[in-house]
């Protein structure tokens, strides 16, 4: 991650177990223009403390699933993530 | 009448009619038994004159007309222009396996039932208790104890009794799955567990079945179709099961029972989709409701991953594994206590009732707020496992805790989070006696106060 580069700020939606971790729904968070899914991955599980969910999360960017940890990802300002959580209960 | 005559005939008049609908529900149970052994002998009889479907509980015969009872019953949807006559008997000559007849699956077999699908297999293991009835509307008072499979074919026929229903009253794993599978469309995963997700979206994919896959839990649910057309399949989107201290059941977290209603109902939705082939089947899209907002997300989801283990064209797995092994849980929503502690390090509720609760200690209750609300110990205070694990308890209780004499007991609900509670505070305090008690309020229900409210 290039600390130096340009940042934007961008909404991050927090779903079911997330919201409970992250203790929010919704938040603002700043990150570069240009970043690989892993290393945005990493920043938002260090941000808002989901470590113990880390492997077992869809990350949508503008609600398009992340593919690929090892993807580039373009941000504009006002862009939206996702935070998704699988439920298991019924 | 006096007031005591009214008593004593109306308690006779509960008593005889609880008598007469215990007898009611004998016979109807061998009444069900009857058609069960009258309908497996005649489908042995037609395998042997060779003129049976191959699939176990197969439909026997394809329905090419609707009879004047389906134009009436069903003449509110056979009037959409995109459903009609032949919409209907889609779902007349289709098959759909329940699993799972909780909150998901009775609004989504109802829903079923009701549209006129030919034949619903239900799978459940468990039986109904009275913590079922708020989300589990096909249940009732009167059939508590009863296998929940066979409770909602009752509610299920009164419904429509032109619905062949097929009961299976047991788990479902990787040795009876793929034979029971097989003899369905369409199968809906209304489970409650992350082991039975892996198990049915793995034989889903070995069989080539659409999946219609809900979940809820709180105030939020998910919906999607797995194995369907170009689309995922469950491991496709999370190739490794989450660790069993990030997953929460209903009967912990709670749950709203319009929010698994409301999914239940949609899991029906998507599955005469598949049938009828009607819209545009929520495949390689992720549904998510936030009942709490009532907002409702579609994200798009990858399609197949090409390295899947499962379903990509060179898959590693290619039979059914040991899915709780697999997952580290079990295949229910059943708690497991937790043993972090010795006996030594704990006490009974016996014990505490006994020697500790008349002497000076401090009672901490550890459950989340909304649940010490319902009920609590006399002089227990409330401090959520959370605020013990941060640490803020101890501003709280700053003067109290220089008292090393003074004993400290935690207690919750089962006796599991207490137990990780007293690790942390004995860290912090490791000269005091710190020690939970066993079982928590359910033991203390059980074993010292039968009239102590249990949830």
């Amino acid at each position: 991650m290039n600390a130096d580069g340009p940042v934007v700020n961008v909404h991050v939606l927090f779903f079911a177990k997330s919201r409970e971790l992250a203790n929010t729904p919704r938040s603002k968070v700043d990150v570069p223009t240009k970043i690989t899914a892993s290393d945005l991955l990493d920043l938002l599980v260090s941000r808002f403390g989901l470590i113990s969910i880390r492997d077992n999360l869809i990350l949508a960017h503008n609600e398009s699933y992340i593919d690929n940890l090892s993807d580039t990802v373009l941000f504009k300002e006002g862009d939206e993530l996702a935070i998704i959580p699988p439920l298991s209960g019924g | 009448m006096i007031e005591s005559e009214v008593d004593s005939e109306r308690s006779k008049l509960k008593r005889e009619i609880a008598e007469l609908r215990a007898a009611l529900n004998r016979k109807e149970q061998c009444l069900r038994e009857l058609e069960v052994s009258v309908h497996t002998n005649a489908r042995a009889e037609q395998e042997i004159v060779g003129n049976a479907v191959e699939s176990p509980g197969g439909a026997v015969r394809v329905h090419t007309k609707l009879t004047n009872d389906d134009i009436a019953r069903y003449s509110r949807q056979l009037i959409l222009p995109d459903f009609g006559v032949q919409g209907q008997l889609k779902l007349k000559n289709s098959s759909v396996l329940i699993v799972g007849l909780g909150g998901l699956g009775c609004p989504a077999a109802q829903y079923l039932a009701a549209a006129g699908c030919g034949r619903l297999g239900l799978i459940d293991y468990d039986e109904v208790e009275r913590s079922n009835f708020h989300r589990q509307i096909l249940h009732s008072e009167d059939r508590c104890g009863m296998p929940k499979a066979e409770s909602a074919r009752i509610a299920l026929l009164q419904l429509n009794p032109h619905c062949e229903i097929h009961c299976h009253s047991r788990l479902l794993y990787s040795q009876n799955a793929m034979h029971i599978i097989r003899g369905y469309d369409v199968v809906l995963d209304c489970s409650d567990n992350v082991p039975t997700r892996y198990l049915l979206s793995d034989a889903c994919v070995m069989l080539r079945k659409p999946l219609v896959s809900g979940s809820a839990l709180k105030m939020d649910g998910q919906l999607t179709v797995y194995n369907y057309g170009n689309g995922p399949c469950y491991r496709c989107i999370y190739p490794v099961p989450p660790p069993p201290e990030a997953v929460t059941n209903c009967g912990d977290g709670g749950v709203l029972g319009a929010v698994t209603g409301t999914i239940g109902a949609m899991q029906a939705l998507e599955a005469i989709k598949v049938i009828v082939g009607l819209g545009d089947v929520l495949a390689g899209r992720l549904l998510i409701f936030d009942g709490s907002s009532g907002l409702f997300r579609n994200i798009r989801i990858r399609s197949k991953r090409p390295n899947c283990h499962v379903c990509s064209a060179q898959p590693l797995i290619t039979e059914l594994i040991d899915y709780e092994m697999f997952c580290g849980m079990h295949a229910t929503d059943k708690d497991n206590p937790l043993q972090l502690l010795s006996t030594d390090e704990r006490l009974s509720v016996k014990n505490y009732q006994e020697k500790l609760q008349a002497q000076p200690h401090l009672l901490i209750d550890v459950r989340p707020t909304a649940e010490f609300e319902i009920c609590q110990l006399p002089d227990a205070v409330n401090v959520p496992l959370v605020e013990i694990l941060d640490d803020s308890y101890l501003k709280r209780f700053g003067k109290q805790l220089e008292d090393k004499q003074l004993p400290i007991v935690l207690l919750c609900r089962r006796g599991n989070d207490s137990q990780i509670a007293v690790q942390h505070v004995r860290n912090r305090f490791p000269t005091h006696s710190v020690r939970d008690l066993i079982g928590g309020l359910h033991a203390w229900t059980n074993i010292v106060d039968p009239s102590f409210p249990i949830y």
